[in-house]
C-alpha cells in the first residue's frame, strides 16, 4: 500500500465474514483466506484505489487500476461464488465504479478531497440548511460580474425594442470575453491550487487548512463562473434567428 | 448441471448460440438455418407454432399469430396504443396495466409470448447436443441480450421471459456490446468502437474502448422504437396508398407486408426490383433511389444518437478507430453510407450482422461459467435514474453512461410530526420534470418510527445491477431501523416519449433549466414560511421568545416574513432566492432554539418510552 499523507488516521480494520481474520479497511481480499471481502467499513476513494490524496493525478495510470480492480471484483467472476460473496463483488464494484468517476475528473476529484476532509460542498444554488448565504459574489469576480449584467441588460432592452441583432451578437461576444478571460485565470489556479495541496504532505494543519479552503472557494466561484457564462449563453439564443421571428 | 448458451431474442428473428473449444457457434437446424422468427402462432386445436411454420401463418392464420412482440416488452397499454393498428393480433389490456396480447379467446403477456420463442431456442440448443452424443444435454441458463437502451422495466420482462421459459437468466447484456465481444474475439487489439445496431425493431449506438481485453462502454443512446418493422411499414402503407384503401383484411397485410420485405431484400443487392401482389392485382416498380428517399427520414434518426453517444463518450467522430455494423437493417446500402459518413470510415461487417450478436451472448456466457478472465465486459446505464420531489421535479441520483453496477443514495425525512410512511416515486429520463420522464416505479417506505417531523434521516439506497436492473433498500439512520419497501411498477409514458424527452431534453434543456429553478427557490422559500409560520402560531411561542429571542427579533422574523409571501407568487426567482435566504436568516437564531428544544423532547420521549 502507499504510504497515506495524511498523518494521525486511526488504523480500522475490518471483519472477514468468512474466516473471521481482521484485514485492514482498504484491503479487497481477506490476506487469510483469500475471499472478498464485504464492503462494510471503508476508507475513501484514494485509498480504495491504493493512492494517496493528491489532486494530480496520472490518467493513464488511473484507468489501468480501475480495469485491474473492474478485473477483481466484477460479478462476472463471482456467480459460483456464495451469495455473500457474490453480494460483496457487487458492492465493491459499484463502489469502484463511483471511485472512478468521481476520480477521473480534476473537479469532482476536489469535491471528494474537501469532503473526506469535512468541509462543507461547494454548492452556489439555494441556500444551505444551516441559513447561510453561499451564492454572493466571490469577491474577485465583483467587477466582472456588474460590467456584465449591465451590459446584458442593455442588450435585452435594446433586442426587446427591436435593435440589430448582428450587432447584439457582437456585443454580446465582446461582454463575453472578461468573462472567458476569468475563467482560463480560474483553470490556472485550480491547477496551482492542486499542485499546492500535493506539495503539502508534510505540512502543518493549519497550512492545509488553508489550501483546502482556497480550493473551495474556487469551486464556489466556478459555479458562479459557469452560471454567468450560461446567462450569456441564454442571451445568444434569444438573439437567434428563430427567436426573431417570433417577435 | 446442464448446459448454457447465448441467446439473440430478436424482433424479428432470434439465436441461440454457444462456445464450443473457445469458439462461438450458432447452433442451426438440419436446412443450416440459424435463424428462428420470432413468431408465435396459436393452433386451431390448441397447439402452439413456433418459428418458420408460424411465419407462414401470418398469411393463413393472421388474427392467431404474432409477431414483433419484443416492441411490447415491459410497456403498458397506454404506451403502444398508436403502433397497433396495423397488426393483425389483439393488442389490449387495462389502462395503467402490461399489455396484454389476444389470440382466439385467450390472452397474454408479452413475456409469456417471447417464453415460447425461448422455449422453441432451448429446445434446438438441446437437439443439438442430443445428436453430438453428449449425455448431459439438458439446457438450463442462458445469457439474454437486449436493446442497449431498454429501460428497467423492459429488462425485468425479458428477465421474467427467460424464466417462464425454463431458463434461469445468467445475465442481460445489451446487444451492441454482446457484439462488442465476438468482433474482439478475432482482433485483440486496443482502440475506440462504435457499434451501430439497427435490427429489426430497436436502433442502438455504443462507443466502447476496449484494452488489456477489458470492453469498457463509454456512452450509449438509441430508439427502442426504430429499424425494419418501420421500413416495412412505410412500404405497406404506400402500397395501401396505391392500391386504394386503407383498411384491407389481415390476411391482405400480411401478403403485402411479406411482398414488401422481398422487394426490400432485393434492393441490397440490385438497383431496381418490383413489388408484385397476384392476388391484388397489384404490381409496381421500385428503384433504390425510390426506397432511399422513402427511407431516409427514418435513417436520419439514427444520427442525433450517434452524435449524443460522441458528445457523452467526449469524443470526435474521427478518434473512433472502427465502426461495427450490427442488425439486418444495417445490410440496406443507404444506412451503410450514413454510418460511414457519421464516421468518416468505411464499417466493418465481417461477421453477420444477424449472427454476431448471439455469437457474442455465447461469449459472455462462456465467461461466466468459466470463470475466464481475459475478457471483462463494463456496461452502463443508458438512462438516468432519480426520483420525484417537491414540485414535481426531478433529483438525479444515477446519471446516464454510469459504469454498471452502480450504487446512489438518497436522504429523506418526514414533513409532518409523526409520520411514518414516506412514498417514493423512481423515475428514468433525462428531463428536469418528472412529468417528462418514465415513471419505474412507486414504493412506500412504512414503520418510520414516530419522530417531529424533519427529524427521522431515512436513507434510500439504490442498486443498478450489472444486467442493468434497479433493486431499492432503505433504512432509518437514527434508529438504524430497515424500511418495508412496497413496490408499484409503473407504465406510466410511452418509449417512444422517453426518447423524444432525451432529444427534447437538449432542446428545451435551457426552458426546463429556468422552470426547475424557480420551481425549486418556491419550494424553498415555501417550506421556510411554513416552518416560520408553524412555530410563531405555538401556543408556547410568546413564553420561547421571550425566554430566548433578542427584543425585535421577533418583528424582524414578521418583516421577513410578510416580504416574502409578498414575492412568492410571482415568477421573478432571484426575488423569491434572496427574499428566502432574508428569512432564513433572520430565522436562525429562531431554528437553533426551536431544534434544541425538539431534540430535548424526543430524546425525552424516548427515555419514557424505553423505561
Amino acid at each position: 500500500m502507499t504510504p497515506d499523507p495524511i498523518p494521525a488516521q486511526p488504523v480500522a480494520t475490518l471483519e472477514c465474514r468468512n474466516c473471521g481474520a481482521g484485514a485492514p479497511v482498504d484491503e479487497h481480499f481477506c490476506p487469510q483466506c483469500s475471499r472478498i471481502l464485504a464492503l462494510g467499513r471503508h476508507g475513501d476513494y484514494f485509498s480504495f484505489f491504493g493512492l494517496p490524496r493528491r489532486l494530480v493525478i496520472d490518467q493513464a495510470q488511473l484507468e489501468r487500476r480501475f480495469r485491474d480492480l473492474s478485473r477483481q471484483f466484477h460479478p462476472d467472476y463471482f456467480y459460483n461464488a456464495a451469495a455473500t460473496e457474490r453480494l460483496a463483488s457487487l458492492e465493491r464494484s459499484s463502489y469502484l465504479n463511483d471511485a472512478y468517476r468521481a476520480l477521473r475528473n480534476p473537479i469532482s476529484r476536489i469535491e471528494h478531497l474537501l469532503a473526506i476532509e469535512g468541509l462543507p460542498p461547494a454548492k452556489s444554488e439555494g441556500p444551505s440548511s444551516s441559513g447561510q448565504v453561499a451564492s454572493k459574489v466571490p469577491p474577485g469576480l465583483l467587477e466582472e460580474v456588474f460590467e456584465l449584467n449591465e451590459q446584458l441588460d442593455e442588450i435585452r432592452e435594446s433586442r426587446e425594442s427591436g435593435g440589430d441583432p448582428a450587432a447584439l451578437r457582437e456585443r454580446l461576444e465582446s461582454a463575453r470575453k472578461p468573462i472567458d478571460l476569468k475563467r482560463e485565470e480560474h483553470e490556472r489556479k485550480v491547477e496551482a491550487l492542486s499542485a499546492q495541496w500535493d506539495r503539502q504532505a508534510m505540512a502543518s494543519p493549519a497550512e492545509k487548512r488553508a489550501t483546502l479552503d482556497a480550493l473551495r472557494e474556487r469551486l464556489l466561484e466556478r459555479n458562479y463562473i459557469n452560471n454567468l457564462l450560461a446567462s450569456i449563453d441564454r442571451e445568444a439564443q434569444s438573439l437567434e434567428p428563430k427567436a426573431e421571428s417570433r417577435g | 448441471m446442464g448446459k448454457v448458451v447465448g441467446i439473440d431474442l430478436g424482433t424479428t428473428n432470434s439465436l441461440v448460440a454457444y462456445v464450443r473449444d473457445g469458439v462461438p457457434q450458432v447452433i442451426r437446424d438440419a436446412s443450416g438455418d440459424g435463424l428462428v422468427p420470432s413468431v408465435v402462432s396459436l393452433g386451431e386445436d390448441g397447439t402452439f407454432f413456433v418459428g418458420r411454420e408460424a411465419q407462414r401463418r401470418l398469411l393463413t392464420a393472421p388474427s392467431r399469430s404474432v409477431y414483433s412482440v419484443k416492441r411490447f416488452m415491459g410497456r403498458g397499454i397506454d404506451d403502444v396504443r398508436g403502433e397497433a393498428e396495423l397488426l393483425p393480433f389483439r393488442v389490449g389490456g387495462e389502462a395503467g396495466g402490461v399489455v396484454r396480447i389476444g389470440l382466439d379467446d385467450r390472452e397474454f403477456t408479452p413475456p409469456e409470448i417471447s417464453a415460447f420463442v425461448l422455449r422453441e431456442l432451448k429446445q434446438r440448443a438441446e437437439d443439438h447436443f442430443r445428436e453430438q452424443g453428449e449425455f448431459d444435454f439438458e439446457v438450463d441458463r442462458a445469457v439474454i441480450t437486449v436493446p442497449a437502451y431498454f429501460n428497467d422495466a423492459q429488462r425485468t420482462a425479458t428477465r421474467d421471459a427467460g424464466r417462464l421459459a425454463g431458463l434461469e437468466v445468467l445475465r442481460i447484456v445489451n446487444e451492441p456490446t454482446a457484439a462488442s465481444l465476438a468482433y474482439g474475439l478475432d482482433r485483440r487489439d486496443r482502440g475506440i468502437i462504435a457499434v451501430y445496431d439497427l435490427g429489426g425493431g430497436t436502433f442502438d449506438i455504443s462507443i466502447l474502448k476496449v484494452e488489456d481485453g477489458v470492453f469498457q462502454v463509454l456512452a450509449t443512446n438509441g430508439d427502442t422504437h426504430l429499424g425494419g418493422d418501420d421500413i416495412d411499414r412505410l412500404l405497406v402503407e404506400l402500397v395501401l396508398r396505391e392500391s386504394g384503401g386503407s383498411s384491407r383484411p389481415a390476411g391482405d397485410i400480411q401478403a403485402i407486408r411479406k411482398a414488401v420485405i422481398a422487394a426490400k431484400h432485393d434492393l441490397t443487392d440490385v438497383e431496381e426490383t418490383e413489388i408484385r401482389l397476384e392476388t391484388l392485382d397489384y404490381r409496381r416498380r421500385i428503384t433504390r433511389g425510390e426506397f432511399e428517399q422513402l427511407i431516409r427520414p427514418l435513417v436520419e434518426r439514427t444520427i442525433q444518437p450517434v452524435r449524443q453517444a460522441l458528445a457523452d463518450a467526449g469524443l470526435e467522430p474521427a478518434e473512433v478507430d472502427e465502426a461495427v455494423l450490427v442488425g439486418g437493417s444495417t445490410r440496406v446500402p443507404f444506412v451503410r453510407r450514413i454510418v460511414s459518413e457519421l464516421f468518416g470510415r468505411t464499417p466493418h461487417s465481417e461477421l453477420n450482422p444477424d449472427e454476431v450478436v448471439a455469437l457474442g451472448a455465447a461469449v459472455q456466457a462462456d465467461i461466466l461459467i468459466s470463470g475466464r478472465r481475459e475478457m471483462l465486459l463494463l456496461d452502463v446505464t443508458p438512462l438516468s435514474l432519480g426520483i420525484e420531489t417537491m414540485g414535481g421535479v426531478v433529483s438525479k441520483i444515477i446519471l446516464r453512461n454510469s459504469t454498471i453496477p452502480a450504487s446512489g443514495r438518497e436522504m429523506f425525512t418526514t414533513g409532518v410530526d409523526n409520520q411514518t410512511s414516506v412514498d417514493i416515486h423512481v423515475l428514468q429520463g433525462e428531463r428536469e420534470l418528472a412529468n417528462d420522464c418514465r415513471s419505474l416505479a412507486r414504493f412506500k417506505l412504512r414503520g418510520i418510527p414516530p419522530m417531529p417531523a424533519g427529524l427521522p434521516r431515512i436513507e434510500v439506497r439504490f442498486q443498478i445491477d450489472a444486467n442493468g436492473i434497479l433493486s431499492v433498500a432503505a433504512s432509518e439512520l437514527r434508529t438504524n431501523i430497515a424500511q418495508t419497501i412496497e413496490v408499484k411498477p409503473s407504465y406510466g409514458l410511452t418509449d417512444q416519449e422517453v426518447e423524444r424527452m432525451l432529444i427534447e431534453s437538449f432542446e428545451h434543456a435551457q426552458a426546463d433549466i429556468e422552470a426547475r429553478l424557480l420551481i425549486e427557490a418556491r419550494n424553498e422559500g415555501e417550506s421556510v414560511i411554513t416552518a416560520t409560520e408553524k412555530t410563531l402560531r405555538r401556543p408556547d411561542f410568546p413564553e420561547i421568545a421571550a425566554a430566548d429571542l433578542q427584543p425585535g427579533e421577533h418583528e424582524k422574523i414578521q418583516s421577513a416574513l410578510d416580504a416574502l409571501k409578498q414575492v412568492m407568487g410571482g415568477a421573478d426567482r432571484d426575488a423569491v432566492r434572496d427574499l428566502t435566504h432574508a428569512l432564513n436568516h433572520a430565522t436562525q437564531h429562531l431554528a437553533e432554539v426551536m431544534m434544541n428544544r425538539g431534540v430535548r423532547e424526543a430524546l425525552a420521549g424516548k427515555n419514557v418510552k424505553d423505561v
